[in-house]
């Protein structure tokens, strides 16, 4: 049932207004990618804490795209308390001794096809290299997958 | 993972699955059986159902059917992008008498289907319905916020762009507050005298608006007022208005001017003057549900020296040159001001407009106006039409960077200039004209190197010189402060997107008309002004206001009462209860989640968009 | 022909571009039912088919997608695509009759589900307009990726008749003996808001008359600069080759009196510096030059955009150029008079020329409605300045580039202005 784990699987974290309509545009297209990735719809990403990133990877997943709106953030002062956030995460992540390319900040449009797929194929390419993600913290015991 | 959730009503919850096969369009690529059959043992799923279009009314109707059954309290629906048939499902299950908000979709047409092939589309499919339904799982009910609304707005400015408003608002049957800081009507157009393209008075314009205010009595005119205070949220503003009598020099003495005129009448370079001066201070509390700011703008007033204005009595402004054109006799050989001849003008454009970062001099406080003012142009070339057709024997000399008669009907007045001898030069910010004093036949000499004549240096003794001053931001820094009202790099009021959502600020309820926003003419600030109208009446129509219900919800049994929320809120919509518990005012909560994020306890969501949800939906993403 | 409709509306808008677009939302917000008619087969206008949008740089797609969703989700808004106008007037005070007629698209609307198999399998290739004849459509298309609605259209004059996309139609919607369907609506208020045209490319034989190779129209520009444009990249279209030099030619159809546009067009300023500064990301080696009699960047923000370009390194002459030819290697060699430098005639070649063509207006209403229209053909307001959406007939207002060339932001804040008119009409008839 499940995917080919080897591989490992992509979060996408796409806004409402801008990457997620970017998204189904690339589908209007029949543009194939990836099938290990998973886009889920958000309003803004700043409702994200930094341990929801670190759960993630903690749970398996081994890359995170966010595909926000940039500037165009329709929600003020949101864009710049995410990049601020964002940026924690990599102080939590290099703690962690996870790569710091695990995890990606992008704005997509929502015509934006080709950057959409460039980002996906980077991720895919980048996870193949890397493998799973393990946690310093529980690299001890590591027995879950 | 599976233990038992429960909606408000303590029900668990019981979800529908509906996969579609959207005619081939994803069953030619997702085995859809295979789906329905793989999702239908997760738990809390009850029915997991396959139809070839889901959005067709038969489709519907199954859904429709299993929520009637008393079966399922969730829907999924797997199917094309949610931007096309979201609505559709929500509608469906309203009309079976259920919440719509109890439902989720799940995107395996745009995001599956139509991107991948084989095994893998239908696996990644399952992935995608799993997810979907651990979200459903938690979703609660959700009512649209509504929010009451007060049939009644206040209008701050008293020019064009305030009278025009309040004029169509009290039309919509709206009540209006107008407020104006002087005693007059009609703010910066009283100082026209014609106005381009249509050559009709100012005072015709201005007294069919003022007319129309005086009419109708929705409108409560407050002249000689300010806004002192303001609180509440859209729909439910309280602002305080603060009547004084005038105490500046320059409006006693405009009040001069009128005195012993009957109220009520039209005072040209002063303005419209509705009597009733307030001899001790008023002051009065109104309960609002829309603000339009139609607070105009302020003229560029040039520096000392700048281009010789301040150091030669033959340097005035455009504005002060219409003035002095009303006053001189009408028709004459030679343009006499003041008892003197004048028997060539200099007209200078872009005087406090168009500056440049290192070419011209900032203000005070490091600031410079970058931007065109948009009306100077026409303005100059219709000052200088009018000379040449009544003053044939005043010569105009004409200095510009471009000429920007881009309006309506306005690039005749440019091609009727060069017919009427109107001569031209073409100057380069770094290389401006310059204005000296002389001892010969004119007081004054300009020089400039003309690009139109392959920057020769022209010299041109001149008995005058107009200079096109620009507009500036009006300082309403008290209402700014007190309001929290945007303002951009050009110190304009600042709209939320100049095309999304032009005449609103992100203060929600609090609009834009005019000159306040930026540089306009009075037609554009008539379109601002009723664009904005048209923005409140849709607003308070109804009574009331409703709001998406997707805002940010406080567990109180979570919630430590700490405040980092209520300091992350940009909006200003957490405050603190009496017992210590954060609490969000959802009618000024977008919803945005920057709280959910910085609350250590999870204390605080955003409803429909939880961050719980979003967990669980990475839990079925590993999972599956 | 078919039955009959009479439809009632509180208020019926033509044209269903960024300007009815808002009357119409507008309108529907404060809760009048609300007819928008367009003769395209989608809403969107001219704005959804441009690439991006000055001064902000948003891409149009994502401003325009939302406000088309909304009116097409709108409960009190309903859509007529590819419908045409054969009359509108006001015959009672709460009387706007319009006679519309419904052309055939040839596809079941109530069966269609968008799936676009027929476009995918029909046989026939048709030069795309929507792409500037860049690349191919097929004869049953949808006109592009976010139109709304998302049916398809069968082009007769094109089509083979070969019954592929009937027999692929997943829901039997094609309909090949389908006719055209003439229906009234009667409401309270009108707003018209029939846009523009791109000005004649054809008509200046200065300007080549459009048959040079490499000089294209700004409207061409847009779709190559597009995000889903033809060749997802700047290409130069008669062979191919990257353009290392390209020229805006401005005025190319306004303030021209040979072409009877006296009148400056607005926007063609600020969309040819737009286009520059995409250009100039695209194509980072290419010098880029703007010829420009003056440069009008007058809205908020618009000046500072402009002194953006030229710091960018784009070249701004001074300069009406006065004739376009062939130069060799395919270029497009331009003859102007240098206003600055040392004078003269000069002469300079481009790989790539896009002449800046102007608005006219795209809707003549003579023999259709009785509004009044100026020498230049634009609707005419009766209130230019105090109410400049009022039109001569009661109760008809007119938003957008209907009533005379604007840019975007003033377009919409006018579309609000005429549906304030339109709203107060219907309350002043009760």
């Amino acid at each position: 049932m499940a995917n080919d784990t080897q591989e490992g699987k992509i979060l996408i974290l796409a806004t409402e207004s801008c990457a997620y309509p970017g998204a189904n545009s690339v589908g209007q297209a029949h543009s194939s990618y990836p099938t290990n990735t998973y886009i889920l719809r958000v309003r803004a990403p700043v409702l994200f804490p930094e341990h929801f990133y670190m759960d993630c990877f903690r749970k398996g997943i081994s890359g995170i795209i966010v595909m926000s709106c940039g500037e165009e953030c329709p929600y003020e002062g949101a864009y710049h308390a995410f990049a601020k956030r964002i940026d924690n995460v990599f102080q939590l992540m290099k703690k962690e001794d996870l790569d710091l390319r695990r995890l990606r900040l992008t704005a997509i449009c929502t015509v934006c096809n080709r950057p959409f797929l460039k980002e996906v194929n980077d991720m895919n390419n980048l996870i193949k290299e890397l493998g799973p993600p393990i946690l310093k913290g529980e690299e001890a015991a590591t027995d879950t997958p | 993972m599976s233990e038992t959730k429960k909606d408000e009503s303590g029900e668990e919850a019981r979800v529908g699955v509906y996969i579609c096969h959207c005619g081939g369009n994803i069953s030619d690529h997702v085995d859809v059986e295979k789906v329905a059959e793989a999702v239908k043992d997760i738990p809390g799923v009850v029915v997991s159902h396959t139809d070839m279009f889901m959005c067709s009314d038969p489709g519907q109707e199954l859904i429709q059917e299993d929520i009637n059954k008393g079966n399922i309290n969730r829907v999924v629906v797997a199917s094309c992008a949610p931007s096309l048939h979201e609505t559709t499902f929500r509608g469906a299950i309203s009309r079976a008498n259920m919440n719509p908000y109890l439902y989720e979709h799940a995107n395996i047409r745009e995001q599956d289907s139509w991107v991948h092939h084989g095994d893998p589309a239908t696996a990644k499919a399952i992935t995608l319905v799993a997810a979907a339904i651990s979200k459903a799982r938690g979703l609660k009910p959700l009512e649209p916020i509504r929010v009451d609304a007060a049939s009644h707005t206040t209008v701050i400015g008293g020019g064009i762009a305030g009278l025009r408003a309040a004029v169509d608002l009290a039309r919509n049957g709206i009540k209006v507050a107008l407020v104006e800081k002087s005693p007059f009507l009609g703010g910066n157009a009283s100082q026209l005298d014609r106005v381009f393209p249509t050559g009709e008075k100012v005072a015709d314009l201005i007294e069919y608006l003022t007319s129309a205010v005086a009419k109708d009595p929705n409108i409560t005119v407050y002249t000689c007022a300010e806004l002192t205070g303001f609180e509440g949220y859209i729909g439910n503003f309280k602002v305080t208005i603060k009547r004084k009598a005038p105490e500046d020099e320059a409006t006693q003495l405009m009040l001069k001017q009128v005195k012993g005129a009957a109220p009520g009448s039209f005072h040209p370079f002063v303005g419209f003057y509705p009597g009733d001066v307030p001899a001790a201070d008023e002051e009065e509390t109104l309960t609002t549900g829309v603000i339009v700011f139609a607070t105009g703008f302020e003229l560029y007033e040039p520096r000392q020296g700048e281009f010789g204005y301040g150091e030669n009595r033959e340097v005035i402004t455009l504005r002060q040159f219409i003035r002095a054109m009303a006053d001189a006799p009408a028709t004459t050989e030679t343009l006499t001001i003041d008892g003197r001849p004048v028997r060539r003008i200099a007209m200078i454009h872009c005087v406090g407009s168009r500056q440049i970062p290192g070419i011209h001099e900032a203000d005070e406080n490091d600031y410079m106006n970058e931007y065109c003012s948009r009306t100077c142009c026409t303005a100059t070339l219709q000052a200088a039409l009018e000379v040449r057709d009544n003053y044939p024997g005043t010569q105009i000399l004409d200095y510009y960077r471009d000429i920007r008669t881009y309006g309506h009907n306005q690039e005749e007045y440019y091609s009727r200039a060069s017919e009427k001898n109107v001569l031209f030069f073409r100057y380069e910010p770094e290389d401006s004209p310059v204005i000296t004093k002389t001892t010969g036949e004119y007081p004054l000499k300009v020089t400039v190197v003309d690009k139109l004549t392959f920057n020769e240096e022209v010299e041109a003794g001149v008995d005058l010189v107009v200079l096109a001053t620009g507009m500036k931001a009006k300082n309403i820094d008290s209402l700014v402060e007190m309001m929290k009202l945007p303002v951009g790099a050009d110190k304009f009021l600042q709209e939320v997107h100049p095309k999304l959502r032009p005449v609103e600020m992100a203060n929600g309820g609090i609009l834009l008309a005019g000159t306040c926003q930026a540089p306009m003419d009075i037609n554009e600030s008539c379109n601002a002004a009723q664009a904005a109208a048209a923005k409140a009446a849709a607003l308070l129509g109804k009574g009331f206001v409703e709001l998406d219900p997707f805002v940010a919800l406080v567990d109180p049994d979570r919630c430590e009462g700490n405040g980092d929320c209520i300091a992350e809120c940009p909006e200003n919509a957490i405050s603190m209860t009496p017992d210590n518990k954060a609490e969000v005012n959802p009618a000024l909560c977008t919803g945005c989640g920057m709280c959910v994020a910085v609350c250590s306890v999870n204390g605080i969501d955003v409803q429909g968009w939880g961050l719980k949800e979003y967990e669980n939906m990475v839990d079925a993403i590993v999972k599956f | 022909m078919k039955v009959k409709r009479d439809l009632q509306f509180d208020a019926i808008v033509i044209g269903g571009g960024i300007a009815g677009l808002q009357s119409a939302l507008d309108l529907g917000d404060q809760g009048y039912k609300v007819a928008v008619v367009d003769k395209d087969a989608t809403i969107g206008g001219k704005m959804i088919r441009l690439s991006k949008v000055f001064p902000t740089l948003d891409c149009a797609s994502c401003i325009t997608t939302p406000k088309m969703s909304s009116a097409a989700h709108h409960e009190n808004i309903t859509l007529f695509t590819y419908c045409t106008l054969g009359a509108l007037d006001r015959e009672k005070p709460d009387q706007v009759v319009a006679q519309l007629r419904q052309e055939p698209r040839y596809v079941d609307p109530e069966k269609c589900i968008g799936c676009r198999k027929c476009e995918y399998g029909c046989p026939v290739y048709v030069e795309d307009d929507e792409q500037g004849g860049f690349n191919m459509r097929k004869a049953i298309y949808i006109p592009f990726s976010n139109a709304i609605p998302q049916l398809p259209v069968l082009d007769v004059e094109n089509c083979s008749l070969c019954g592929k996309c009937a027999k692929v139609c997943p829901t039997d919607a094609i309909r090949y003996d389908m006719e055209p369907e003439d229906f009234t609506i009667t409401a309270k208020t009108a707003v018209l808001a029939t846009g523009f045209e791109l000005s004649p490319m054809e008509q200046k034989p200065q300007y080549g008359l459009a048959k040079l190779q490499n000089v294209v129209s700004s409207m061409q520009m847009e779709r190559l600069l597009a995000p889903h444009g033809p060749y997802n990249r700047v290409l130069r279209p008669s062979d191919g080759k990257e353009p290392d030099s390209i020229a805006y030619v401005q005025c190319a159809g306004s303030r021209d009196e040979s072409l009877g546009i006296p009148y400056c067009s607005r926007v063609c300023c600020m969309y040819a510096i737009k286009q520059a500064m995409l250009l100039s990301g695209a194509l980072p080696l290419a010098d880029i030059t703007i010829y420009y009699m003056d440069i009008r960047a007058f809205g908020k923000g618009y000046e500072q955009f402009y002194q953006n370009a030229k710091a960018m390194g784009i070249e701004f002459v001074k300069a009406k150029v006065a004739k376009i030819t062939q130069g060799d290697n395919q270029t497009a060699r331009l003859r102007y008079e240098d206003q600055e430098g040392n004078g003269g005639v000069m002469e300079r070649e481009h790989d790539l020329v896009i002449l800046s063509l102007g608005m006219v207006p795209q809707w003549d209403p003579a023999g259709i409605c009785s509004v009044n229209c100026g020498q230049d053909g634009f609707i005419q307001s009766i209130l230019p300045k105090i109410a400049p959406t009022v039109t001569n007939i009661d109760g008809v207002y007119t938003a957008g580039v209907a009533a005379g060339p604007k840019d975007i932001v003033d377009t919409i804040t006018e579309a609000g202005a005429a549906a304030m008119e339109a709203a107060n009409y219907i309350k002043g008839l009760t």
